[in-house]
């Protein structure tokens, strides 16, 4: 696999020795039940070179918001200084609570970065995790993202999904003649970007599985009709996906990359097509006189699962990748949008339209063990984190008084335990989750 | 020729109810619009027609309004003419913006049925991107759900 | 007279403004049409979504229900017969205790309550409830006219909680001691498909393929899933 260029670096990971023989006792969570606590744990700034206090704090804010650590405060620590190539004093550990501890060294070799970091499971007494990472030296929050990765791992089973980025739509301005641009950052809400320069409205983005490109919806310049681009995060450089007489929008990538499905409009009816992004042919998936929109491909590429208002109401629909064999899967009281195949495969997301709040819950894609796990005035469009675990969505405040009420990015694990906003520089919709950066 | 006396009297019946009407029409306004103009369109005739939620098609009101804007149409044959589609806040964003293209396409449907050529007419959504009105209530949401017809 | 030309014009205008007016009526008609056309498909197309949906929702609990009205008719017929003696004449397998075809009903209606409540926890998804009942009621009707069923149904409830290990000794009990009951069939499938998901294929295979031998008048249905299962799991 190509790496994209701004992502390209001198990366290499090695496992340290361990220097007591591993234990997989103590320090692991089941995210599964229904009830647990957060795991207690303790982060240490990483010793030796400048960026390793700040390495730690990302590490910190990485594992906390996920809602299933509790990271102890380092004012509290009572062995400070602690050696990052020898065992700690986990007596010291134990009395102020904590299962977990993070070590870590960082230290110059010939130009880069090298981190050292090992996770000590206190109550066991034994060395968890050790790992060794070489890199170029302004690659440091990526270093951390992976070490928390790391750490997320060995305590949950899971994959992590810290080391992400987020496309989403950054709005300003008034409600009534609003921009919106396209933004891309980190997972945690560092090195924000704007993709698009603000001079139309540019809606939807959704990441290729390379994190290489974007697609999404633009208006044209001078009422143009809105179109869906494709375009390379790090050139810049963008084209349209396809010339059609009428509307195309709600473009999502297949898995492999190799596929577009979207939405085209043409004399007020709406149905799905599927772009094939090297040859650009283009195969039509769905006839009705019905709208047919917000497609997305079950995490094999042997499906898709789509909104459909053919029988009076939005519904969720799945069907086959090529078309055909559509089958509705939604039959609850409400309508159904958005719906966004789980990188796992095991549950579709989607909002639902309730009266007067919206939600966003998930379902297993036939339809069944439909679960909400947020809903408000407005909640809308969730999208996966790459492990499967946690969505991402957009909350609007209602408008009052003329004045816009807010739109921010939330996060929510699939128990619906813990919901959290997530920070961006301007009002923000439409998150749309990368997978895990390449290594 | 006393038939012909009678078709003279009718058509001119109908030729001064023609202008009484465009007198009507012009006459609340009390101001002064160049005939012909984007302001006499919008002052004068309106335009924009609104819809039930989650419908897309054109109310008895809209219907009149559309009757009169085909009227006006007609007469000022340069202008190209662009119809917005607009949804309220209500919906998710992709959807809206199918629902806004509907819509859009139900009042050229009927400004077509009215006689305005079709090459004539565009459609743009704008789903609930563009709201009208900045509010988050039944009477805010009502005026959002529209059809715009923009001229050119 | 100048006046006859410009009132010919005015003629001819009406006249085309008529027709173009009558049509634009007419357009605006059927279109009016269409979209009412459009609008009754949809709703149709909804009730018949809901309508598929619900139907198969109702068939689903029919086959549940049908499944335990023709259990219990069974236990009733067989109840009334004296219970188990339907084919003594089979000819006993080697290395089978053919000694233990259960003789009639022990247990008295306290018995019967008692495997009722323990296949209603079964039926409601409570396993380990399920699985105590079943235990108790074996522990004291071994011999009961339900007893292979309760033995058959205490496998169950392991084999849907993944517990095949315990699973596999409850069906090789109920093989071994309740040959005969009307759950014989059953028993004897389900201990090969519970082999096969322990991944002891050839066991399974083994057992698959006493099933002809040992019950040659089981339903069709037994029949054809045993052939899958063989087919499944490769067996020769």
């Amino acid at each position: 696999m190509m790496i994209p260029r701004h992502l390209r670096t001198v990366l290499c990971a090695v496992a340290l020795a361990a220097l007591s023989a591993p234990a997989y006792a103590q320090l692991t969570i089941d995210m599964t039940k229904p009830s647990f606590e957060p795991v207690p744990i303790a982060i240490v700034d990483f010793a030796g070179d400048g960026v390793g206090g700040e390495m730690a704090t990302v590490i910190r804010n990485d594992l906390q918001n996920s809602g299933l650590f509790r990271s102890i405060p380092p004012g509290s620590f009572i062995e400070r200084n602690v050696n990052a190539n020898a065992a700690p004093r986990f007596p010291d550990w134990r009395s102020v609570g904590a299962t977990g501890l993070v070590v870590g060294q960082v230290s110059q070799v010939g130009g880069n970065l090298k981190v050292d970091f090992r996770l000590w499971d206190v109550v066991a007494g034994r060395q968890a995790d050790g790992l060794s990472f070489t890199s170029q030296p302004n690659n440091w929050r990526r270093l951390s993202h992976i070490i928390a990765d790391a750490i997320y791992k060995r305590v949950t089973g899971e994959e992590g999904y810290f080391d992400t980025r987020v496309a989403y739509v950054s709005e300003t301005g008034p409600l009534n003649n609003r921009s919106k641009r396209i933004a891309i950052m980190d997972q945690d809400g560092a090195n924000n970007r704007y993709i698009t320069d603000g001079r139309t409205l540019a809606l939807t983005p959704r990441f290729s599985p390379t994190l290489q490109e974007i697609v999404y919806m633009a208006y044209g310049e001078n009422n143009g009709p809105p179109r869906v681009y494709l375009q390379n995060v790090d050139s810049g450089r963008r084209e349209l996906l396809g010339n059609f007489p009428g509307m195309s929008f709600a473009p999502r990538f297949s898995p492999d990359g190799t596929k577009v499905a979207m939405s085209l409009s043409q004399d007020g009816n709406t149905d799905l097509y599927e772009m094939d992004v090297r040859g650009r042919g283009m195969r039509r998936l769905t006839n009705t006189p019905a709208i047919d929109t917000s497609p997305s491909y079950s995490n094999d590429g042997t499906q898709i699962v789509f909104n459909s208002d053919r029988g009076g109401t939005q519904q969720l629909y799945v069907m086959n990748a090529g078309g055909g064999g559509e089958k509705r899967i939604s039959f609850g009281d409400g309508r159904y949008a958005t719906p966004v195949w789980s990188p796992r495969g095991d549950y579709i997301a989607f909002t639902k339209i309730m009266g007067n709040s919206f939600g966003i819950g998930v379902m297993r894609p036939d339809g069944s063990g439909e679960r909400l796990l947020s809903n408000g005035f407005l909640v809308e469009g969730p999208t996966w984190a790459p492990n499967g675990r946690v969505l991402m969505f957009f909350k609007q405040q209602p408008n009052s008084g003329g004045r816009a009420g807010s739109v921010s990015l939330s996060a929510i694990d699939i128990t619906g335990r813990f919901e959290r906003q997530v920070p961006t520089p301007t009002d923000a919709s439409d998150p749309a989750w990368s997978p895990l950066i390449p290594q | 020729m006393r038939m012909i006396k009678a078709f003279a009297a009718i058509a001119a019946l109908m030729f001064i109810a023609a202008c009484s009407n465009n007198e009507q029409a012009a006459a609340p306004s009390g101001t002064t619009v160049t005939p012909g103009s984007v302001a006499d369109f919008r002052q004068n005739v309106g335009d924009r027609v609104y819809f039930d939620t989650d419908q897309s098609s054109v109310r008895e009101d809209g219907r009149q309004t559309l009757n009169k804007q085909a009227a006006w149409l007609k007469q000022y044959a340069n202008y190209q003419i662009t119809i917005e589609g607009h949804c309220d806040e209500r919906g998710t964003r992709e959807y809206n913006l199918a629902l806004g293209e509907r819509r859009a396409t139900s009042v050229r449907q009927y400004l077509i049925a009215q006689g305005i050529p079709a090459a004539r007419i565009k459609t743009l959504s704008y789903g609930k991107e563009r709201p009208e009105v900045v509010g988050s209530d039944e009477g805010s949401w009502a005026r959002n759900r529209r059809g715009v017809t923009t001229l050119q | 007279m100048t006046m006859k030309p410009f009132l010919t014009r005015l003629l001819v205008l009406t006249a085309l403004a008529m027709p173009s007016a009558a049509m634009a009526q007419q357009g605006a008609y059927i279109d009016d049409r269409l979209n009412q056309l459009q609008q009754s498909i949809t709703m149709l197309t909804g009730q018949i979504e809901q309508l598929q949906y619900s139907n198969q929702q109702l068939k689903a609990q029919m086959e549940k229900m049908t499944a335990d009205y023709d259990f219990r008719l069974d236990q009733l017929e067989k109840g009334k017969g004296g219970g188990g003696g339907a084919a003594p004449a089979r000819p006993a397998p080697p290395q089978q205790n053919a000694a233990a075809a259960p003789p009639p009903a022990a247990g008295g209606a306290g018995a019967d309550q008692m495997y009722h409540d323990a296949f209603k926890l079964l039926q409601d998804g409570d396993y380990a409830g399920a699985e105590k009942g079943f235990k108790n009621f074996l522990q004291r009707n071994p011999h009961h006219v339900l007893a292979g069923n309760a033995q058959y149904w205490l496998g169950e409830t392991y084999y849907a909680r993944r517990d095949y290990q315990n699973a596999m000794t409850s069906f090789a009990e109920g093989y071994k001691v309740y040959k005969t009951s009307p759950k014989g069939p059953d028993n004897l499938l389900k201990l090969g498909v519970t082999l096969a998901a322990l991944n002891r294929k050839s066991d399974a295979c083994a057992v698959f393929s006493r099933f002809s031998q040992d019950y040659p008048k089981a339903t069709d249905l037994q029949k054809r899933r045993v052939d899958q299962e063989r087919q499944r799991n490769g067996c020769g």
